[in-house]
């Protein structure tokens, strides 16, 4: 039956290009929280280091809190099971949906409604932060380049105030 | 907009990412079996009003999550200090 299904997405799949600008919506992801009092059990478990300064990201972990990642895989990855370790995974894949802030104004467009500091905000980074009055959760892959999580009840939101923020 | 800095994160953060939780260092009773009418009144309802430094507790809602203690001046709402959840009244 699940074959028969057709994806769904609460934006539009086409991308806004602008002025030094363009926002678009990422290829779909796997996403699990991880929360975990010892990174190391987390670390046993995926078999990578895990980052434990909150704001950091590696190799597609982010670190949101003193005991809490945000993992996020291509499609079709499987995750082993936590069983046995004091570890809590959640799959939470369909949760959020992620838009692509890229281009010289994106860090500008941005802070149209994030009060983030992103001059100090670096490349590799990354973050639970709020837009407006949405929250969100910024990763800056490079310069100009920013992916933006955001719960997919507020996407269709999201997207008129970032492309409305990009037009002026 | 003010910048509170995080404990936790270890960062100057904007305003907006926090939510203030009230006042701090307020113990639960050990044995609420045992408590007056009068204790209970004092514990859940009672709460200190100072004009200047106040003792406060913030969570990070929109950042990293968790709660800490702050030391805010009520007349200038100037951050005096933050520490984390647990450690002693400063």
């Amino acid at each position: 039956m699940s074959d028969t299904l057709t994806r769904t997405e609460p934006v539009s799949s086409a991308p806004f290009v602008g002025e030094g600008i363009s926002i678009s919506l990422a290829v779909p992801m796997m996403r699990y929280s991880l929360r975990a009092r010892q990174p190391q059990a987390l670390e046993t478990l995926l078999g990578v280091k895990v980052p434990t300064k909150i704001g950091a990201m590696e190799e597609g972990i982010a670190c949101l809190g003193p005991d809490e990642w945000l993992l996020r895989e291509p499609i079709g990855s499987k995750l082993v099971s936590g069983a046995g370790l004091p570890v809590s995974i959640v799959d939470i894949s369909e949760r959020a949906i992620c838009l692509v802030v890229e281009g010289p104004r994106s860090a500008e467009i941005l802070n149209a409604g994030c009060p983030l500091d992103l001059d100090r905000f670096a490349v590799g980074r990354a973050t639970r932060t709020i837009f407006e009055t949405v929250e969100i959760v910024l990763l800056r892959l490079a310069e100009d380049r920013f992916h933006v999580e955001v719960w997919r009840s507020f996407a269709p939101w999201m997207w008129t105030a970032l492309t409305t923020a990009a037009r002026h | 907009m003010i910048l509170i800095h995080c404990p936790y994160c270890d960062e100057q953060r904007p305003e907006i990412e926090f939510a203030y939780a009230g006042q701090a260092h307020i113990a639960r009773p050990v044995d609420p079996d045992t408590y007056s009418d009068e204790e209970w009144e004092r514990f859940l309802f009672i709460r200190a009003n100072p004009r200047g430094r106040h003792h406060e507790r913030w969570r990070h809602s929109h950042g990293c999550g968790r709660f800490f203690n702050a030391v805010r001046d009520t007349v200038t709402d100037k951050f005096e200090t933050t520490y984390k959840a647990g450690e002693p009244r400063k």
